[in-house]
């Protein structure tokens, strides 16, 4: 557990509480009362999950065949089945679903029904398609002018590209992040596990919250979050190095920018060192000092007083004289030992942590980080990430298992108010499963 | 809506450099009145860190600092005199949120950590976003940008399995994973505030977003135990999947057609050639069977292509398709982005005009975000001295005196 303050659970509490809301007790949390409707894939799952981690009600509406989260893998078991797609199963924790045909008027009913009573509705239809069924924001807000949507598109709701279709990889090239990533003489690479499409679920959860926050002076919204725009956020200096130097930033992996930084072999892997560049006049000495302390006596030569400059840092000389002595050491010993011996003199070195590293680090054990989530279908427990964030008051909860295709249709159906013969009418018309 | 959403907030700013910076002005960009806490002494490093406006240095050249600090009030207060440190008990004594991205330890050295900020302010919502979370074995270990992107697995996960770790080429966790978490931390607890009337104290370790958002590739190893290899742009079961040359220095396309239906519009367009027609291809199993073949015949056959015209031709055809744009290519060319107003010129007192990004989502009918360009050190000192400690001209030109301001 962290040192975190433990807040006053009672406190002064001033404000009343809205109606029908449980704020006591040891189940508290943030977005309790809160109801949301979860139709998106994988561009905005993780945004339902947010609001579920921290609460929320939240509602997964799948089509009869299931939500196409379901057809990714990697699998449980590397078993190709739907309930066993493993970004499914963790991106939908916390949440209830129910499967109905949305392109069927008896299930369009059904969601305008559910939509009446919902706080927000999180989709990523391509344009149109909301309409198209009669449940876009026009048609929900009008029955409930609190309503705040979200709909998330690869390059929003319009523009000469509103119909262009998209994956991850030509989300993350149009929005320019890509170019930055990979070695020069390759093409450039995309970044690891649909971070195009979890950007916009996460800036999603920031404006949902947003306009969530401000429904209490007025009305709801409809939001058009561009998951091309989303990517461009993370461009960091390169648009201003083109706006204020005219200087296009390109991809650099593979290459050391100068002596003291970069990737090194080590026993087990490899490591990240950063004790030149930015921190080269705060971190080198330590650096230097270390060798000299493990018996690397050439290592004294680093201390004259050329090795502060810059420049002289970045030419192959400096390079290759600080990689014959550093690398040989690095290859001797571990990632973990490199990581904490390194970190205890204070210099900034780092493992390059692979799954494995990541779920046996001592820091995030101590933060209890990873949780047991349950999966229904084979009764397994699995080791997932938990708390992004730690919420003194109202924490971050492990919810309730991710649900099975169509698990939660006749709960939800029944709190709204259909009774045995109508559920019973909808399966034999094929609204629902 | 005709205003924006968090108008009414104000946030006591004492964060600097990526992730805190970006958070904050999430906030500010939607109304809040966030008010940056730096002075001449400790000065956010990121005012010095290229690039700088026509290439020359200054505090207030920054475009690193600028686009991290946009529709944020500046004041200079001196930390290490007493009415300093009384100011920012005031400042906090009037904000809604507290938020600082040191290394633990750091507030409680000025007597701001939370238990003291409760004092000032009982109901108040305070983050702390340091590198490791607030405890632990590891919590006071040195991090930047970088070595964030290699604890979080991202470094290792991306890239050729062949080559050294890349990652993304950028801080990612500082721009994205962070930010976006750490805002809506602090929103959902705003939240919570106004029902309840109680603030609270958020802990966002910011190695732990970045893994959060990896927990499919995490649960793979932990119940399967399968580690992931890199695999550059390969995607199973995909292909072809990946990014291939155009005409032209270094232009290159996205393609993703691993579909029957997109596979057979892509062979199309591209004039069915005898490799892409055998019976093989026909269907998904046997492309990704078949990848090293339709990889690099695919890789031959955009060559000579200009990369805009095959992606328009390609998405005519309802093929995935984008051109791998660059920095250059999105200000200037893009014309969804254009479409989108996403450039934002903002004038700047020592910048001039410079451009901005507007946020990745549009709020129906509020006004433009960001609001204003980023602020000169201590631009805004007299002004929150007026209007939020409502001192006199007399009063602050005794502070200046006193060195408090600076």
């Amino acid at each position: 557990m962290s040192n975190a303050p433990a807040a006053d659970p009672v406190g002064a509490v001033a404000a009343a509480p809205s109606v029908g809301v449980s704020t006591s007790g040891a189940s508290r949390t943030a977005l309790a009362g809160i109801k949301v409707l979860d139709l998106s894939g994988l561009a905005g799952q993780y945004c339902g999950k947010q609001f579920a981690d921290l609460g929320a009600d939240v509602i997964l509406v799948e089509p009869l065949a299931g939500s196409s989260v379901r057809r990714d893998g990697p699998f449980l078991d590397d078993k190709a089945h739907i309930e066993f797609s493993l970004p499914f199963t963790y991106f939908n924790a916390g949440k209830r679903g129910i499967a109905l045909d949305l392109e069927r008027s008896e299930g369009q009913r059904i969601f305008r029904r559910l939509a009446r009573n919902a706080d927000l509705v999180i989709e990523t239809e391509k344009p149109g398609t909301m309409a198209r069924r009669g449940i876009d924001y026009a048609a929900l807000s009008a029955a409930n002018p609190q309503l705040v949507m979200t709909s998330v598109t690869p390059f929003g709701q319009s523009g000469p590209y509103a119909q262009y279709v998209a994956e991850d990889i030509v989300a993350l090239a149009l929005g320019g992040l890509l170019y930055l990533g990979g070695y020069p003489d390759t093409p450039p690479t995309a970044a690891h596990g649909n971070q195009a499409y979890l950007a916009a679920a996460q800036f999603a959860s920031v404006v949902s919250m947003m306009a969530l926050f401000a429904v209490n002076s007025g009305r709801g919204q409809h939001i058009d979050v561009s998951i091309q725009e989303c990517v461009v956020m993370g461009m960091e200096t390169a648009i201003q190095f083109y706006d204020l130097e005219k200087t296009v930033r390109k991809r650099a992996s593979g290459q050391p920018i100068m002596a003291g930084v970069g990737v090194f072999a080590c026993a087990d892997g490899e490591i990240y060192l950063m004790s030149g560049g930015i921190a080269s006049t705060r971190f080198w000495e330590n650096m230097v000092n270390w060798l000299i302390d493990e018996g690397i006596a050439d290592a004294r030569q680093l201390l004259e007083s050329k090795w502060k400059s810059h420049d002289y840092l970045a030419t192959g000389e400096a390079k290759e004289i600080f990689s014959g002595l550093f690398a040989p050491f690095a290859k001797k010993h571990t990632k973990v030992h490199l990581y904490q011996t390194g970190q205890s003199r204070r210099i900034p070195i780092c493992p390059i942590n692979t799954p494995r590293d990541i779920l046996a680090n001592r820091q995030l054990d101590h933060r209890g980080f990873f949780v047991q989530q349950h999966h229904t279908p084979s009764g397994q427990s699995l080791t997932v990430p938990g708390a992004p964030y730690k919420l003194s008051a109202t924490p971050w909860r492990q919810a309730r298992p991710a649900p099975r295709l169509g698990e939660h249709t006749t709960d939800i159906l029944t709190e709204l108010g259909y009774d045995l013969a109508a559920q019973a009418a909808l399966l034999k018309s094929g609204a629902i499963n | 809506m005709n205003r924006l959403p968090l108008e009414g907030i104000r946030v006591a700013d004492f964060t600097w450099i990526g992730a805190g910076s970006f958070t904050t002005k999430l906030l500010a960009d939607h109304g809040a009145d966030v008010i940056k806490i730096e002075s001449h002494g400790r000065m956010d490093s990121l005012r010095s860190s290229r690039p700088y406006q026509g290439g020359i240095p200054g505090i207030n050249r920054s475009g690193y600092f600028a686009d991290r600090n946009s529709s944020k009030r500046s004041v200079t207060l001196n930390m290490k005199t007493a009415e300093g440190q009384e100011l920012a008990r005031r400042l906090i004594a009037t904000s809604d949120v507290v938020a600082n991205n040191f290394t633990p330890g750091t507030m409680e050295k000025f007597g701001l950590g939370y238990e003291a900020v409760r004092e000032i302010k009982q109901d108040i919502v305070y983050i702390a976003m340091s590198m490791q979370g607030a405890s632990g074995p590891e919590h006071k270990y040195l991090g930047y940008g970088l070595t964030m992107g290699a604890l979080t697995g991202l470094q290792f996960l991306s890239g050729l399995p062949d080559r050294e770790p890349a990652g993304t080429g950028t801080n990612f966790s500082d721009h994205i994973p962070n930010p976006c978490h750490a805002a809506f931390a602090v929103l959902a607890a705003l939240h919570h505030r106004r029902r309840t009337g109680e603030g609270q104290y958020i802990d966002l370790g910011q190695t732990e977003p970045t893994i959060a958002l990896l927990g499919p590739t995490m649960a793979q190893f932990s119940a399967n135990g399968d580690v992931a290899e890199r695999s550059g742009n390969e995607r199973l079961p995909l292909s072809p999947h990946g990014i291939y040359p155009c005409r032209g220095d270094d232009r290159w396309i996205a393609i993703s057609a691993w579909d029957d239906r997109s596979w057979i519009a892509l062979t199309t367009v591209l004039g069915n050639p005898s490799w892409s027609q055998g019976a093989e291809f026909s269907d998904a199993v046997g492309r990704w069977a078949g990848r090293a073949m339709i990889e690099a015949e695919l890789a031959a056959a955009t060559r000579d292509w200009d990369a805009e015209t095959l992606m328009t031709t390609l998405q005519r055809a309802g093929v995935a398709a984008g051109v791998v744009r660059t920095a250059a290519d999105i200000v200037d060319e893009d014309p969804q982005l254009r479409h989108r107003n996403h450039w934002v010129t903002l004038a700047h007192p020592e910048m001039g005009n410079t451009v901005y990004n507007a946020p990745p989502f549009r709020i129906e009918g509020a006004p433009q975000a960001p609001r204003f360009a980023a602020p000169l050190l201590g631009q805004h000192t007299d002004d929150v001295c007026a209007d939020v400690f409502g001192l006199s001209q007399a009063e602050i030109a005794k502070l200046r005196e006193a060195g408090a301001l600076t």
